[in-house]
């Protein structure tokens, strides 16, 4: 690698991509982004001649979980990712430089790597008060974030906030959180939700996009199918426990021990997609099933708003009754039994009262 | 007031018929042909298997003792959900099939004649009867008109969900490449947290449990008390009136 | 205007005004203007928490047992503290105590996140405040690894070693695209380390982000994962089974040794390299004693790691508890949390409302309704603020009192209260770094005492890990391996209304929540967090919070370039997410249903 400044292409060639994959990924570029052929081969130059892929993190309403996740990755280390893979322009968390110095960050790159750099969204806009529940440089977020999608080459949603909503858009919503994708309507967006994402999912999405030069492949809902496509559920080792029918009943009974399944403590693993149970978590030390609590389904759109995350049934709340299908159920069905019963009774009474009649004229 | 439309053949039409060429003496129709009597029977056996391990899926059994390795019992209520799920798919689909080939009373529980004025005077006279205020019910060789709008929303309709929402449910387990995921998969852009699903499957059980009390109930009462039979009809196949 | 605050600060907001917006390297969103007069001196100091997410409003009519995970998402980097606040609250509400072993555990798990929140704190969020990226290039690497050596026997202190790094850094520094490094204020006067000591720090700043990914392992096998790992009322949801079927899927003897590994690697690495580069940065700036604000006046500290469980009484906690008002360090104040005289939260300057803005709330009653509304004197329009105007309403953070007064919580807080109660864990590590800094006592009241106190902390509760580890073990030895009381888990077995309070420390400060529970579910949620008492706006009275003060007086090198302004702020580890919490805009509502 001649040179000080290493280049993106320089980067993906050390790691093994062809020149061919490399093009193949500009093309791809254009056309996402509804350019000509023309415009794959200028992404083709930019690429081999300008450097490392700069990107922009911002934050919105959010916790800060997303980026504390982000740099525990074990591989590739954090420390790696920022100075040799990516160019971490614009991070408010972890940047030097500050105000209008830090600003004037987002100006220059929009203008310099138009259409070239990598918008990552940690946390969502709210609309409510004008967006003015979260300001930033004294004007709401949502103009920010706005202004820095137009020019961007993809976005990626960080966590459950930026894909779904996440906690501040449960019910009520008062600040009228919004996901990004509400708002930005005319980008790729990349969903990598979670509360947090895993660190690795994180850190190899990143690396994806550089080494291989392409965007992943998205289900249906914009995830990566690489990390998204499967339950917790499927992979869960506690899966064998599930299927004999070995369930912990209580907090640190005796199945609690044994490790069995945590299905009846409300474990939510057979309706969420994500990573855990096979990338597990802080370089594989654990994950939330292994160390006894069951998944409550942080990456699931409005996890939050489904009932105690301790219950098997979700909790539905309608017209200020609050109960789970099987009450629902069993009292609609008990209902009708009664009606049945009550129904049935004065089918027979009138019938009793009719048939003396009939029964002396058969006589 | 006899139509000519292949929606012709309604309850309306079918009890015109009754009343003008056979209620004249004790007669007896031949209603439920055999595919259709069969297919009944499967089907509340798929029901029965059905919603009992539905139950248990959504509100767990108690914990098997015992080596893991010995015990598949969850496994084994999952495994007759899911073979029950496919005969009853299954039958349903032949009975959709059955709607076209069979008789013109084989269609009736796929549709309600929503627009037309008279179904809805039949309608009213049923609720009367049921609500003891007619002393007389009407006689029909296939369904009644309440019948066939319970029929048609708390059965019919009730198991297309059932089957649309337990087949996306399993595409779960089969993943996002199976032909279950790419039939069925749909469903999860309208519930993206798939919990939903589950929790409107569950409540569908409820609502065919409710349909399956009523429809038992009201076959055997009428059986009892109306002037046709209803129970021997779905296993001889012939409606018998009684006077 | 030159106002004399009750608090004894002198406000003078003549002179220019300058504006940090985005004030960076801090959790959530935070803007600070200062009024500097003719010599560049901090006169007036405005600090203003611009982001609000109504968390407590949400949590609403839910299910206590769930409010740890709503609450542990207000903050993800101080990821755990509410959760353990919240679970606190639900169980000193329905009277729920849980057994020894989970209290060991959840020490070891706060302690964890003060190990690893400090050493982040330090290295990630505050050290670029002191170091000079740039001047590290300069460093010969020679000298640098001697530095090293002299100050610790940490082992990566070699002259290839710091080489190979500066070499990388000049690497990266040439190609032009200097990521998180760009535009800050490099080259300006306040940094006062040579290139040697720039070029130390740096590497530690790079194996401390390597490491710190390996401290928090011990919540990921405790709690399932980190950030946000998992908490449980009345308990853990780990259990333990040392050697019994099956004890591989629980806490087992492997995963006991894997927690005590780390445990010894963090007592190394905050020995060996966190507690000496603070000394050697200390040398070098200690001359340098601004930001001191209200920590030689008025401190709190809850105080916190119980040592035996479900008592959480001074005597019981391991970090200090009390409160030192105006500067009498010869009492310490005892603190009740459900008194509604000591806690209250005022909003005059905050934008919500309150039916008699002149007055506190304590949390159990405290209503909210957002009202975002500008002083008259504002520049700018409601969706672009050039300048605040201190005079109205000017932050998303409520302004918390004690009795009346603004006071500073945190590292340095608890360090004070220790060492004037004469706690030998606190006292002793104290005098020893004054005594190598060869600084006075007083000298702690500063930005520099505040981030010292929390590398001594830091250091402290690296050790309390190794402490209530070993109890865990002894007390597994024992036979008992209780780790949860389900007694009262199910709803039905609570009495139809509740009430109850838990705090922590979490590693900014004073933590509390409160709860009311009716018929089984949240009535009223109330956090009051570390930086809503130090990031907090004027009160009625007109006292200023501890951001605010500490920046007083505090002279600025180059108004371009407010590096002191950074330095100061940062000493206080802000945490915007968790001090803009409060209620929602149904807030009246509650108000009303609790006069019934």
């Amino acid at each position: 690698m001649g040179g000080a400044a290493e280049t993106f292409y320089g980067v993906i060639r050390r790691q093994g991509i062809t020149r061919r994959s490399f093009h193949k990924f500009c093309s791809l570029t254009a056309t996402s982004l509804g350019l000509g052929p023309l415009a794959a081969s200028q992404i083709a130059n930019a690429l081999e001649t300008k450097p490392r892929v700069p990107v922009i993190w911002m934050h919105g309403l959010e916790c800060t979980c997303c980026s504390e996740s982000f740099i525990r990755s074990a591989h590739p280390l954090v420390k790696d990712v920022v100075l040799s893979m990516i160019s971490l322009d614009y991070d408010a968390l972890i940047m030097a430089a500050a105000g209008h110095q830090a600003e004037a960050i987002l100006e220059e790159i929009r203008a310099k790597y138009k259409g070239e750099y990598v918008l990552a969204v940690e946390g969502n806009p709210p609309l409510n008060e004008g967006g003015m529940f979260c300001i930033d440089g004294g004007k709401p977020f949502v103009e920010k974030l706005r202004a820095m999608a137009e020019d961007s080459m993809a976005i990626i949603a960080w966590g459950t906030c930026a894909s779904w909503g996440c906690v501040q858009a449960a019910k009520p919503n008062p600040t009228g959180a919004t996901p990004i994708d509400k708002v930005i309507t005319n980008k790729p967006i990349i969903k990598v939700p979670g509360c947090p994402p895993i660190a690795e999912v994180m850190t190899a999405l990143v690396t994806f996009i550089t080494t291989f030069g392409k965007l992943p492949e998205l289900d249906r809902q914009g995830r990566p199918k690489m990390f998204y496509s499967q339950r917790i559920h499927d992979k869960c080792y506690r899966r064998p426990h599930f299927d004999a029918g070995q369930f912990v009943e209580g907090w640190d009974d005796e199945s609690a021990r044994k490790g069995y399944c945590l299905y009846k403590m409300g474990c939510k693993g057979p309706t969420t997609y994500n990573a855990c149970s096979t990338v597990r978590w802080n370089g594989g030390v654990s994950f939330p099933i292994q160390s006894g609590h069951g998944c409550f389904g942080c990456s699931e759109d409005g996890f939050w708003d489904k009932g105690s995350f301790y219950d098997r049934l979700t909790t539905i709340r309608q017209f200020g009754i609050e109960a789970n299908a099987d009450q629902i159920g069993m009292a609609a069905a008990g209902a009708v039994g009664l009606a049945v019963a009550a129904h049935a009774a004065v089918t027979a009474a009138k019938r009793l009262t009719r048939k003396p009649g009939r029964v002396a004229q058969e006589k | 007031m006899l139509d000519k439309s292949p929606q012709a053949l309604t309850a309306a039409v079918a009890a015109d018929a009754v009343r003008s060429g056979l209620s004249a003496e004790r007669g007896v129709v031949y209603v439920y042909e055999a595919p259709v009597r069969l297919w009944h029977w499967i089907n509340a056996a798929a029901i029965l298997v059905l919603g009992l391990t539905g139950y248990f899926i959504g509100s767990a059994i108690p914990t098997m003792p015992g080596e893991t390795s010995d015990n598949f019992l969850f496994g084994y209520i999952r495994f007759a959900h899911f073979s029950a799920g496919y005969v009853l798919t299954l039958g349903f689909l032949f009975r959709i099939y059955w709607a076209f080939m069979g008789n013109p009373h084989a269609k009736q529980i796929f549709y309600v004649p929503l627009w037309r004025k008279s179904y809805w005077r039949e309608v009213w006279h049923e609720i009367r009867w049921y609500a003891f205020v007619a002393a007389e019910p009407k006689k029909y060789v296939a369904h009644n008109p309440l019948a066939q709008l319970a029929m048609f929303f708390m059965f019919t309709l009730a198991i297309a969900f059932m089957i649309v929402s337990g087949f996306a449910l399993y595409a779960q387990g089969t993943g996002n490449d199976s032909w279950q995921y790419k039939l069925f998969g749909w469903v999860f852009s309208i519930w993206p947290n798939s919990q939903d699903v589950h929790t409107w499957h569950h409540l569908g059980l409820w609502m065919i449990v409710t349909f399956a009390l009523i429809h038992i109930y009201t076959a055997v009462r009428e059986d009892i008390v109306s002037r046709q039979s209803i129970v021997s009809s779905i296993i001889s196949g012939e409606r018998e009136f009684r006077d | 205007m030159g106002a004399q605050t009750p608090n004894g600060f002198k406000l003078d907001h003549s002179g220019k005004r300058i504006v940090i917006d985005p004030l960076t390297r801090v959790e959530g969103h935070l803007r600070v203007e200062v009024n500097l007069d003719s010599d560049n001196v901090i006169r007036n100091a405005v600090s203003s928490g611009t982001m609000w997410r109504g968390i407590e409003t949400i949590l609403r009519g839910r299910d206590p047992r769930d409010a740890w995970a709503f609450t542990e998402r207000i903050c993800g980097v101080c990821t755990g503290t509410h959760a353990l606040t919240s679970v606190r609250a639900v169980e000193n509400a329905l009277g729920i105590t849980i057994p020894e072993n989970a209290n060991s555990i959840r020490n070891i798990m706060q302690l964890c996140l003060q190990v690893h929140d400090h050493l982040v704190h330090f290295y990630h969020l505050h050290a670029l405040d002191w170091v000079d990226v740039i001047s590290a290039l300069k460093a010969d690497p020679k000298a640098t690894s001697a530095l090293a050596q002299s100050v610790s026997s940490w082992p990566l202190s070699s002259p290839g070693y710091f080489k190979h790094l500066q070499i990388r850094l000049t690497k990266f520094v040439e190609s032009g695209q200097l990521g998180p490094f760009k535009n800050a204020y490099w080259g300006h006067p306040a940094y006062k380390l040579p290139p040697e000591a720039n070029l130390m720090a740096l590497a530690h700043y790079l194996e401390a982000l390597d490491f710190q990914k390996d401290v928090v392992k011990i919540h990921a096998i405790y709690g399932g994962k980190n950030p946000h790992p998992n908490w449980l009322v009345g308990g853990v949801a780990c259990a333990i089974n040392v050697d019994g079927t099956g004890a591989v899927g629980a806490i087992n003897m492997e995963r006991l040794n894997l927690v005590s590994s780390i445990i010894c690697r963090s007592i190394e690495f905050v020995e060996q390299v966190y507690l000496p580069d603070v000394a050697v940065i200390g040398s070098f700036y200690k001359d340098w004693l601004y930001g001191g604000g209200l920590s030689a006046k008025s401190i709190m500290s809850y105080g916190d790691i119980p040592e035996n469980a479900n008592d959480y009484s001074a005597k019981n906690l391991k970090q200090p508890r009390g409160v030192i008002l105006n500067g009498n360090f010869s009492e310490v104040l005892p603190i009740d949390h459900g008194d509604p005289e000591q806690i209250q939260e005022f909003v005059a300057h905050s934008w919500y409302k309150y039916p008699d803005e002149t007055r506190g709330l304590h949390p159990w009653d405290g209503i909210t309704e957002p009202n975002f509304q500008l002083g008259p004197n504002v520049k700018g329009t409601r969706t672009d603020i050039k300048e605040l105007d201190e005079g109205g309403k000017y932050s998303w953070i409520k302004a918390p009192r004690w009795r009346g007064n603004s006071v500073e919580v945190g590292p340095l807080a608890r360090y004070i209260i220790g060492y004037v109660q004469g706690k030998a864990e606190f006292k002793e590590p104290t005098e020893k770094l004054l005594k190598t800094l060869d600084l006075p006592f007083a000298a702690l009241f500063s930005t520099l005492g505040r981030t010292a106190a929390r590398a001594l902390e830091c250091q402290w509760a690296a050790h309390q890990m190794r402490y209530f580890q070993d109890k865990l073990m002894a007390h597994i030895k024992t036979g008992d391996t209780a780790t949860a009381n389900v007694d009262k888990w199910k709803p039905e077995s609570w009495p139809k209304e509740a009430k109850g309070y838990g705090f922590t420390e979490a590693p900014r400060g004073a933590l509390g929540h409160w709860i009311k529970i009716k018929e089984t579910k949240i009535d009223n949620y109330q956090c009051v967090v570390p930086t809503t008492w130090n990031g907090s706006p004027r009160d009625p009275n007109g006292n200023i919070g501890a951001f605010e003060a500490s920046l007083m007086d505090t002279p600025i090198a180059d108004p371009e370039k407010p590096l002191e302004i950074l330095r100061t702020i940062h000493s206080f580890d802000p945490c915007l997410a968790c001090s803009t919490h409060v209620m929602g805009p149904d807030g009246q509502e509650m108000a009303t249903v609790k006069v019934r």
